[in-house]
């Protein structure tokens, strides 16, 4: 029964990639992707790692999701170049020895993985009982501070190219009471997975994506104007935040314990829950920034 | 066929097709939508490699959890771009 279930799964997802990849329309690309991102959170449940699936459903087709629809409108429709069937043959003939290489590649992966047993061995002195969470925040927390990085590189990538910033269109008398709802949902949603994320399913990245997703509904109501000096440097403080804050703990580990991010014994708990604090903030507003775009005008 | 299987092949075919469309779409929309397909095949590839005996390994989780936050930001940035590129002239 489970079997059908996954047969169907995948089947749906494989689906719905082609009608993202393949569909004439814009939008019915973006929703079609957007559904895939979906499937496959779902699918990923069925795989037993249920914090990527809420990150991928949060982010990958949340977030982006929203980010695609926004420049759909925005970005001028190229011209159907009638490609060359010399070219469209070639690259279907990459594709396929690419798809053969990866299976062939995921079948010979050895039967016995190396980290599961490391990190049973360790689990008890990470601070937290989520493994994924140990992992991203004890184990190679040096990633995690690198990823943040990024974020930093694309914020002010955006930030510096001017393009013309979200102007919402007026959406209605039901957008302010829908706000109203999901606002507040969305922080008390994003402070539980933040929780919980210590032992059970969720972290600072999806907190952070949630919390973004109620920030985009203050953008989009017009409640959260960014242009405005204060509001605007609020937000982009608290997103360079997380860089800022994640840094000095690294800083501060190294010179408490000689090693970066190596956490004071016993400790490491609240080392964790309080860096994971600032970045989910942080996380939240570094997207929210994203969607919106720089605050300054295109030059004439 | 075992769950597994059939979610190898969803990975593999979602990567291939999105390499396919990444090389032969002239849009840049299409292009970075693909970008997005092939990049969750791939973590779909990489979760189902940590799996043993029904249980999946948390160091690939942690990298795909990586990899899906740096995507949002790679996809924010190629974004602007593009519209930079493109000239941004609703104004």
């Amino acid at each position: 029964m489970t079997q059908l279930f996954d047969a169907l799964l995948a089947v749906g997802i494989v689906g719905v990639a082609v009608a993202a990849l393949f569909a004439n329309d814009r939008f019915a690309a973006v929703g079609a992707f957007m559904v895939m991102g979906f499937l496959v959170a779902l699918s990923w449940v069925r795989l037993g790692a249920p914090d990527v699936a809420l990150a991928e459903a949060a982010i990958g087709a949340g977030l982006t999701g929203a980010l695609l629809l926004r420049s759909a409108r925005r970005l001028r429709v190229e011209p159907k170049m009638c490609q060359s069937r010399w070219s469209v043959a070639a690259s279907g003939l990459i594709s396929i020895g690419f798809a053969g290489l990866l299976y062939a590649a995921i079948t010979s992966v050895p039967t016995v993985p190396a980290y599961p047993p490391l990190v049973a061995e360790r689990l008890g002195e990470s601070g937290v009982s989520n493994p994924v969470t140990a992992v991203l925040l004890n184990f190679r927390a040096w990633d995690t501070l690198l990823e943040i990085a990024v974020l930093f590189v694309a914020l002010v990538l955006v930030i510096v190219v001017p393009v013309s910033r979200v102007r919402p269109a007026p959406l209605g008398e039901m957008v302010v009471p829908f706000a109203k709802v999901v606002v507040p949902l969305s922080v008390l949603i994003s402070g539980h997975l933040l929780w919980q994320g210590a032992d059970a399913p969720g972290g600072a990245f999806q907190a952070g994506a949630v919390l973004a997703g109620g920030g985009l509904a203050l953008v989009l109501a017009g409640a959260m104007r960014l242009k405005k000096p204060l509001q605007g440097g609020i937000l982009r403080a608290t997103a360079l935040s997380g860089l800022a804050v994640f840094g000095a703990a690294a800083v501060a580990t190294a010179a408490l314990t000689g090693h970066l991010l190596g956490y004071p014994d016993g400790q490491a708990k609240i080392w964790i829950l309080g860096i994971e604090a600032v970045l989910t903030l942080a996380i939240a507003a570094t997207l929210v920034l994203l969607f919106h775009g720089s605050v300054r005008r295109v030059p004439k | 066929m075992t769950s597994e299987t059939m979610y190898i092949l969803a990975g593999v075919l979602l990567a291939a097709l999105a390499m396919h469309r990444l090389c032969t779409a002239r849009d840049a929309l299409a292009r970075i939508l693909a970008l997005n397909v092939l990049s969750v095949g791939i973590a779909m590839l990489m979760l189902l490699a940590g799996r043993v005996a029904g249980v999946t390994d948390a160091v690939p989780q942690a990298f795909v959890l990586t990899g899906i936050v740096v995507l949002v930001a790679v996809t924010a940035a190629l974004l602007s771009l593009a519209e930079r590129i493109s000239g941004g002239d609703d104004d």
